[in-house]
């Protein structure tokens, strides 16, 4: 059990690095010879992937996996709302534009 | 502590139906997490609406030193979660030396994020130099001053860990503090380096 608790830190370490790392992909490939060039799909691909880094600290690091009900059912509605903030100020901020 | 079930096998590394920490620190992480994202919204909409002097001024950033920062970060927290399954197994002399690293790994994150804003600065950009500048100078500060925080919450935990002392509950609140600086950085290094 223990050994097992200490393995599935480790993993979820690996995972949050690992999509860390992505990002260095999508930057590199969503740019015009080192020109930064404006892109939706970057813009939701990178709130998207921060919110699962998000919710694995939370569930993960944070050993909110372990608690009761009502606090993963907060955590969750919390990654929720900031998702929704955060696309849809950008969404609108094009929109008036 | 508000321990329900205990599940492990060797002095209680994994607890089910237990709040880590005190209940007032996830009031808290809610609270802190809803103020950021407000003004993350405010920085979204502005950014939308002035794609091209926002993109300009984000190519200034090195976002490799911004991808070893977040990396040290993510390991300061797994470092201090490691510390907290030590405590629960009552090992507190590896607990401390797991306390240690994340102060290390804290100190590196603040030397980086020290160098890029001596660079930036140099390079003439700085918190009236554009829009984008203010919001990265605001928000990274205003991060820097949650980690300064955190070294102190760092202490507590060093202090709890004194045998006379050994309170999981206060150990469990500050490591929850000290993920909290984390996952505001995940979504502050987004935003700044690479949302376009």
């Amino acid at each position: 059990m223990e050994t097992s608790a200490k393995k599935r830190l480790l993993v979820a370490w690996v995972v949050v690095v690992a999509i860390t790392v992505i990002y260095l992909w999508i930057d590199r490939s969503a740019d015009d010879r080192r020109v930064l060039v404006g892109s939706v799909a970057v813009t939701v691909a990178a709130i998207g992937l921060a919110l699962v880094k998000f919710r694995i600290i939370l569930r993960e690091f944070m050993d909110v996996r372990h608690a009761p009900r009502a606090l993963c059912v907060l955590t969750d509605l919390l990654v929720v709302v900031i998702a929704v903030a955060l696309l849809s100020a950008y969404f609108v901020g094009r929109a008036v534009t | 502590m508000t321990a329900i079930e205990d599940v492990s096998t060797e002095a209680g590394v994994d607890v089910v139906g237990h709040v880590p920490g005190e209940g007032d620190m996830w009031f808290f992480v809610v609270f802190e997490s809803l103020v950021f994202t407000s003004y993350f919204c405010v920085y979204l909409y502005y950014r939308a609406q002035h794609e091209h002097a926002f993109l300009k001024a984000q190519s200034a950033l090195n976002l490799p030193l911004g991808i070893v920062e977040t990396i040290l970060l993510l390991t300061s927290s797994w470092a201090i979660a490691r510390c907290v399954q030590e405590v629960r197994a009552a090992r507190y002399r590896s607990a401390q030396r797991f306390v240690l690293a994340t102060v290390g790994l804290g100190v590196a994150f603040l030397g980086c994020k020290l160098a890029e804003w001596v660079r930036l600065i140099g390079e003439g950009h700085t918190f009236t130099s554009s829009e984008f500048m203010q919001h990265f100078f605001f928000l990274t500060g205003m991060h820097a001053i949650h980690l300064l925080i955190g070294f102190v919450v760092l202490g507590v935990i060093l202090y709890q860990l004194a045998p006379q002392r050994r309170s999981h509950q206060t150990i469990e609140t500050c490591s929850t503090y000290w993920h909290t600086v984390d996952l505001f950085w995940v979504l502050i290094f987004a935003l700044l380096y690479i949302v376009r």
